[in-house]
């Protein structure tokens, strides 16, 4: 049995020293971007009424993009932070109800190999899990003006990235659209106050979410000027949510424009020399 | 096979993409719909009250017209929402909020506030947290309670109970108490119990449907922590008609207390939780949806009865002289015990 052990242990030496040998030395640039977003909200909760809401939504968002350790040439890893306030009204326009939430999501994507598209398109697909926090008041429902919005979730993405240039600037296009596929979401009951959770009844408040509960869709597409000393970032983001659990519907749908600045940076340490072949894998430029 | 994946995707998305709300237009019988549609999924009474909602909708909706003022559909509304016969029904427009008033306003009002401080407080008392105390003559402690909309802190109910420590009982008059808060409810009892009880049960609706009811839960109180003052001698509270609501679930956790009484007339009522709703023209709409029940899994929705031979009236022609006959028996019972 020690002979296995020593034959495999002098194998897997073997083939890690041919490794180094002959790898090449890979630097992962990081992506980051700042953004704000405006545009217009609808808003729908029958837990605290019956009609649709609409106004406005601003953001504040946050993006890393990096090529993976594990696999820098064939993967990207991507977090996301979106911070965002809804102001909407009552068709009647004598209610006012705002919205509160925070986004996180972490995923990782695997690009397709570049020469099956043509014009260097590059596409790439994988998973994301994000946690969602936030609420909605509405102020006129003394009894029951907030209701908690929360839900951890697992889902799909892809992104398709056309780097092209208008005149000398380099251009980055990016189209990305995500949507959970399970997870788990916070709902009250039907008719149940928050002051029953209060009392300790947490029976029934969290549930398996799939796309015929819990359906959301994310679309955004970002247009990166790469200008020499910064990145302006314009683009359009579309937000699709609809669930349906407890008898209660609800429904958020943003449409807004998004503006930002992007870089494209490397931590690299001065006291280390880089090797002559060491090759940059940006994550979308 | 990654095309027949995308396709069934693609078809699931579109399959579930929306949830449908119901809409009605804007007119008065979209409104009308929408009120009723409302009461009928959400309020929580409907069966309890043996309530045909579906012959209210006709015999109001044969009222209401296209041509009709927002004041006249308002009154039509209203007198719908009387149909519930519940004090924590309304429904609020910019020119006027209805009220069902009759659940106290058939019954004596049973409480003069004057004649309490006048005759009892001598215009002389202290006042924390929306409570007036005071030590009447017959060394029996006094706290007149407004309403359970005010926060009570836990030092002021220290300072309180402290300055009645010399006294053989206390009194809690809640009568004209329309209700408020209910952890004030909480914060209160747990003054008034050595150990955890059981304070009652909560229900509300899972669905639209009349009897789609969550099964009771039961709730408990713990007695206030250990450096609190508490106090375990004997209490009588005061209520009359329009003893509402927290104040009518106080009445409901404190009777079953073994050193308690209940002294006056029966309470208002008012255990249902209120919810609040709106209909499109921008009405606010405020029902009943979760049933609170006391510790015997009963209904108070009705009222609460006072404590075996403690029903008393205050009597118009004493109070004349001064005395508030409802006072004099809570003292009266105090003394006795």
């Amino acid at each position: 049995m020690k002979r296995i052990f020593g034959t495999i242990f002098l194998a897997l030496v073997a083939v890690t020293a041919v490794a180094r040998r002959d790898s090449v030395e890979v630097l992962r640039p990081v992506t980051s971007a700042y953004s704000v977003e405006f545009g217009s909200s609808h808003l729908t909760d029958t837990y605290l009424t019956p009609l649709n809401y609409d106004g406005w939504t601003t953001a504040m968002a946050y993006e890393r993009l990096q090529a993976p350790r594990f696999n820098p040439s064939g993967a990207i890893m991507q977090l996301r932070g979106r911070l965002s306030v809804d102001r909407d009204r009552n068709p009647a326009r004598n209610a006012t109800m705002w919205g509160l939430d925070l986004n996180v999501d972490w995923g990782v994507l695997w690009r397709l190999k570049s020469s099956r598209l043509p014009h260097g398109i590059a596409l790439s697909g994988g998973f994301n899990t994000a946690i969602d926090l936030g609420a909605l008041y509405l102020a006129r429902n003394g009894n029951n003006p907030v209701t908690a919005k929360a839900s951890w979730t697992v889902g799909i993405s892809a992104m398709v990235v056309y780097n092209f240039k208008i005149g000398a600037l380099p251009v980055t296009f990016r189209y990305q659209p995500s949507m959970p596929l399970t997870g788990v979401f916070f709902s009250p009951d039907y008719g149940e106050l928050y002051y029953e959770i209060y009392l300790g009844n947490k029976s029934g408040l969290v549930h398996c979410a799939w796309p015929g509960n819990y359906f959301r869709f994310d679309n955004l597409i970002t247009l990166d000027l790469r200008f020499k000393g910064a990145t302006l970032r314009l683009g359009y983001h579309n937000e699709i949510y609809s669930g349906k659990v407890n008898n209660i519907v609800s429904g958020h749908t943003v449409h807004s424009f998004v503006i930002g600045l992007a870089n494209e940076w490397i931590s690299l340490s001065p006291r280390r020399k880089l090797s002559d072949n060491a090759k940059i894998i940006s994550a979308i430029y | 096979m990654i095309k027949k994946i995308l396709i069934i995707l693609v078809a699931s998305i579109a399959l579930t993409a929306c949830h449908e709300t119901e809409k009605w237009n804007a007119d008065v019988y979209g409104n009308f719909d929408a009120l009723w549609t409302i009461i009928d999924q959400h309020y929580c009474f409907l069966d309890q009250k043996d309530i045909d909602w579906d012959a209210v909708y006709s015999k109001y909706h044969m009222r209401i017209g296209n041509d009709m003022t927002a004041r006249e559909f308002f009154d039509i509304c209203s007198d719908m929402l009387a149909e519930l016969k519940d004090g924590h029904v309304n429904l609020s427009s910019s020119f006027d909020v209805s009220y069902y008033r009759k659940w106290w306003s058939d019954y004596p009002q049973n409480y003069d506030a004057r004649l309490i401080e006048q005759y009892y407080l001598n215009f002389d008392y202290s006042s924390v947290s929306g409570m007036k105390y005071a030590v009447l003559p017959q060394n029996v402690g006094y706290i007149n309670y407004g309403s359970f909309s005010y926060m009570v802190g836990e030092s002021a109910l220290d300072a309180i109970l402290y300055s009645f420590a010399p006294c053989r009982g206390l009194i809690i008059d809640i009568r004209d108490n329309g209700g408020g808060d209910m952890t004030n409810v909480e914060t209160i009892v747990r003054r008034f119990i050595d150990e955890r009880i059981l304070a009652g049960y909560i229900s509300h609706k899972t669905g639209p449907g009349h009897s789609d009811f969550s099964k009771p839960y039961a709730y408990y109180f713990d007695p206030a922590p250990a450096g609190r003052r508490r106090w375990l001698k004997p209490v009588v509270v005061l209520t009359n008609r329009s003893t509402f609501s927290a104040a009518n679930n106080f009445v409901s956790i404190m009777k079953l207390l073994p050193n308690v009484k209940i002294v006056g007339d029966r309470t208002g009522g008012g255990s249902g939780m209120p919810f609040s709703s709106e209909i499109p023209c921008g009405w606010g709409v405020r029902f009943s949806a979760c049933s609170v029940l006391d510790a015997l899994g009963q209904s108070t929705e009705s009222g609460i009865e006072p404590s075996q031979g403690c029903k008393v009236d205050l009597d118009p022609a004493k109070a004349l002289e001064g005395i508030d006959t409802m006072l004099e028996k809570a003292i009266e019972v105090l003394l006795v015990e």
